[in-house]
């Protein structure tokens, strides 16, 4: 074992790096910034830059590195005669983050952190990696970085130059926190996460995709409920896009909206956009065709306020995109919405549905007014336009049996008060389910029906502290309808048990009336402090 | 090391803990004789933050009687007096600097920057002075920081002479264990080294050996102890004190689950150098800072969110009450008839050992928190 890992850490020594003979030719922005800025500190190697040319990290890892430099090593960004408009951070980053980047497969996994979905609870690392890594920031930091096993090294060093108290915190008084730092974290992390790699090899020879165009898309917006809209693209210079968007929710309320887009690494589109007056950011990976994105919206200033989003690029060819709701109870007539490319043939749905009557179509959506007969059967149901098929998406049932709080575990923060911090909201939503045929929850015939939109919402105090510190009464506000809790504002309170700050720890309760029966499902609500460092990757 | 073992020792590091108390007037017995001289008065010392001010506190009239703003910058204040009492020495600014002030009259009479050039000193509530006076230890945590990488350096203990003045530099360096915090001298002038085990350094060699197993206590039965100790508070019982957490173990060794936890205290007589490990009481809440009633060595009293009082003896609590907020640091009169609570936002609080009814209540200027307060007898 020993062998091979020396033999792998040898291996990854001696390969050629691959992008440092461009940084000491390359015309861009980026790179005369660097050239210009970072030899101050940074040699020239025969691969590149000291340290530089021996990482590659996210656009979000490339950001918190020069931020670093100008923060804590006092760098000011020299543009020189260079004509452009930004601090010359964008140019930098965009410069690291194409040429030393992450493969798209490389970032599988992890891209919760990323598109700052931050109500992640991470379970899939090691205890001895979580313990080491994971305490103080998530695991998925250290699995967006890939580094030659010195640079694994400085890390170290620099994490206890920097931060001395880790070792002497819990988790890293009770053992020898630097030993194991440097002779089992670094093999570990090196081997795990390779400066080299075949898939960013491969990746940097794959022709990437121009992604203007128009964009199907489809998500549930807190507050909202389900939408669909079109969304054009139209490139104003390589990687940087203009972006309009048009659609309607489930409700009816129109969607328009502008904004602007930059493409890092080839795929990891970056961009804010409006829907009417909700500001959006989006973090979105392009797929190799260039035919989807998949990623997350989130409101500015508030990331965990967000929907995942599939985009799928409008194509003659007939395809699907999503279908909503998700749910049709028997008996019952609503309207779904379809959405996909080339909805030029009509719908094709089981017997068990009857097509009442089309209230709209277009090449990207349709509307369509449905029942589901009294004598249906519960189930998934296929539905097909053309050749193209949607499985697993629209459930008929029963009744609801159960709900879903998700996420399971949130996390709020109190907030402002004069503070340079602003409160963090959390948002929370039900999913229901029917227990299928057989009654029983938790069998395969369990049928997930999506977003249940008519629940009511409320905090409950979690446990008997809670209740006597009052938690409910001083922790926030739970908005009833929309699932979105609001925190106190941040500081001593001196109106709480010991003057403490409006912390609290709550149960968040969804509840549903079906059928004159209340259903509920619970979930976990952490309200507590400020964070007081940010980084675009916590 | 499964998820049980985190969380148990989750519930074991949270009581983390700490602190030192040093004291002048006790021995090593159960009961002691509490000797005082009739003319001394009795006053407590302690920092507030932002602005690095010295607060000196009559404690015959709880009244503030002097405060010195220091030109440093703001941190923790971990503080050591001089064996007159004539000198406070404060290791302040982040862990980084060292200040001496005079208390009579605010003149800074010592100071040291300990990071120089491209090397970065902290030291983490690691500030010891010798018997005589004549030398400030500290242990010291250094990185060398280059153009374009950290490096991490051995940790060191740094030995200044009081008398040199002002940007003095450590006379002489010794290797050291990592992960040191509080610290202290034997009247014959070795010095203990508070880390995973407790340590005793030859001064003038560098040797040490352990002399008190801590983390690394291998007594079948119980886990290692836990011990974050980064308060040294007042030379009251004559010892070097910090407090632990550690789980016995009622079942197989290592059955974490099936544990239960206790609270002790591990101490080093300063004039004898017996070193000492006693659990005093279960692990109910989290405590931060606990000390020795003067006279009644076996009662013991801690604090953080409540005040708590137990018998070391049988190991139980004794009493307790909830307080109106957060103190860290844990404090006793010379003569064991008053608790001084601090180290936490604005104030220092008074409390009756025997009743834990408060008694007195005194207002500062600026926040406390995690700073050290030392009480101290001397004339006038």
């Amino acid at each position: 074992m020993r062998k091979q890992t020396l033999f792998g850490i040898l291996l990854i020594l001696t390969t050629p790096l691959l992008f440092a003979a461009s940084l000491d030719t390359d015309d861009s922005a980026g790179a005369k910034l660097i050239r210009s800025n970072c030899l101050g500190c940074h040699v020239p190697t025969d691969e590149g830059l000291s340290r530089i040319s021996y990482q590659r990290k996210t656009p979000e890892g490339w950001e918190m590195t020069v931020n670093r430099m100008r923060l804590i090593h006092r760098l000011k960004i020299n543009k020189g005669d260079l004509d452009i408009k930004s601090s010359g951070l964008h140019e930098i980053v965009k410069y690291l983050a194409d040429n030393q980047g992450l493969a798209p497969s490389e970032t599988q996994g992890v891209r919760y952190l990323l598109e700052q979905d931050l109500n992640k609870v991470e379970t899939q690392f090691d205890d001895e990696f979580a313990t080491m890594c994971a305490r103080c920031h998530s695991g998925a930091r250290v699995a967006l970085q890939r580094r030659t096993p010195k640079e694994w090294n400085y890390l170290v060093d620099f994490h206890l130059g920097q931060f001395p108290s880790v070792e002497y915190s819990m988790f890293g008084r009770d053992r020898n926190w630097f030993g194991i730092a440097r002779n089992k974290m670094v093999p570990l992390v090196s081997k795990k996460y390779p400066f080299t790699s075949e898939d960013w090899s491969s990746w940097l020879m794959t022709e990437k995709p121009e992604l203007d165009g128009k964009w199907i898309l489809s998500g549930h917006m807190p507050g909202k409920g389900y939408f669909s809209a079109t969304m054009q693209v139209n490139q104003n210079k390589k990687d940087y896009y203009s972006l309009s968007v048009e659609g309607n929710y489930a409700n009816g309320e129109a969607i328009k909206g502008t904004g602007s887009s930059v493409v890092y690494t080839g795929y990891e589109w970056r961009g804010n956009i409006n829907f009417g007056d909700i500001s959006l950011r989006q973090t979105l990976a392009a797929s190799a065709d260039g035919q989807t994105l998949r990623g997350r919206f989130y409101q500015k200033g508030q990331e965990l306020i967000g929907m995942k989003i599939k985009a799928l690029k409008d194509n003659p060819q007939t395809q699907l995109l999503s279908v909503f709701p998700r749910h049709i109870k028997k008996g019952e007539t609503t309207n779904i919405t379809i959405t996909g490319s080339g909805l030029t043939d009509s719908i094709i749905l089981p017997a068990s549905i009857t097509v009442n009557k089309v209230i709209s179509q277009s090449n990207n959506s349709m509307v369509v007014k449905v029942t589901a007969k009294n004598n249906a059967a519960i189930g998934y149901v296929n539905i097909q336009v053309g050749e193209a098929k949607l499985t697993n998406q629209l459930a008929i049932y029963k009744q609801v049996n159960a709900l879903e709080v998700v996420p399971s575990y949130g996390v709020s923060r109190v907030g402002d008060n004069g503070g340079s911090t602003p409160k963090t909201d959390t948002l929370f939503r039900a999913v229901g389910f029917d227990y299928g045929k057989d009654g029983i929850a938790n069998t395969a015939d369990d049928l997930n029906l999506g977003y249940i939109e008519d629940v009511t919402w409320q905090v409950v105090p979690r446990d008997e502290v809670a209740k006597k510190d009052e938690d409910v009464k001083f922790a926030g506000h739970m908005n009833t309808s929309t699932g979105q809790f609001s925190p106190a504002a941040a500081g001593p309170n001196p109106e709480r048990y010991r003057s403490t700050n409006n912390a609290g720890n709550l149960n968040v309760i969804a509840k549903l009336t079906e059928n004159g029966n209340e259903i509920s499902g619970i979930g976990r609500l952490l309200v507590t402090v400020q964070r007081w460092n940010n980084p675009p990757l916590k | 090391m499964n998820r049980n073992f985190y969380k148990t020792l989750f519930l074991s590091s949270i009581v983390m803990l700490l602190s030192a108390c040093q004291g002048s007037n006790s021995e090593e017995k159960i009961t002691t004789t509490i000797t005082t001289s009739g003319s001394d008065k009795e006053y407590l010392i302690t920092v507030t933050r932002p602005n690095t001010t010295l607060h000196l506190v009559d404690l015959q009239t709880n009244k503030v009687i002097r405060q010195c703003d220091l030109p440093a910058g703001p941190g923790p204040g971990t503080l050591v007096m001089s064996p007159d009492n004539s000198i406070v020495y404060i290791l302040t600014n982040h862990f980084s600097d060292i200040y001496g002030v005079n208390i009579d009259n605010c003149d800074v009479v010592f100071s040291t920057q300990q990071s120089t050039g491209n090397i970065r000193v902290k030291s983490i509530a690691s500030i010891a002075i010798s018997p005589d006076g004549k030398e400030i230890y500290t242990h010291q945590n250094r990185v060398k920081i280059m153009n374009d990488h950290y490096e991490m350096l051995p940790p060191q203990i740094a030995a200044f002479n009081t008398s040199a003045g002002l940007n003095v530099e450590a006379s002489r360096t010794f290797d050291a264990p990592r992960q040191v915090t509080i610290m202290d001298a034997l009247e014959s002038g070795e010095l203990i080294i508070g880390g995973q085990d407790i340590f005793l350094m030859d001064i003038h060699s560098g040797k040490y050996d352990v002399i008190l197993p801590s983390l690394n206590d291998k007594q079948p039965g119980y886990s290692g102890k836990d011990v974050l100790s980064v308060w040294q508070m007042g030379k009251i019982n004559n010892e070097f004190y910090r407090m632990y957490s550690r789980a016995k173990f009622n079942g197989k060794d290592g059955d974490l689950a099936n544990a239960e936890y206790l609270f002790g205290h591990e101490t080093v007589n300063l004039e004898t150098g017996k070193a000492e490990a006693k659990d005093f009481g279960p692990v109910e809440t989290v405590l931060f800072t606990s000390i020795r009633r003067p006279g009644q060595l076996n009662r013991v009293y801690a604090t953080l969110n409540d005040l708590k009082e137990y018998d070391s003896t049988t190991q139980k609590l004794i009493r307790s009450i909830d307080l109106p907020y957060t103190y860290y640091c844990i404090n006793f009169s010379h003569n064991g008839s008053k608790i001084y609570l601090s180290g936490a936002l604005d104030s220092i609080a008074v409390y009756d050992p025997d009743t834990f009814e408060k008694l007195a209540h005194i207002k500062l200027t600026g926040d406390g928190s995690m700073s050290t307060s030392i009480i101290f007898k001397r004339q006038g």
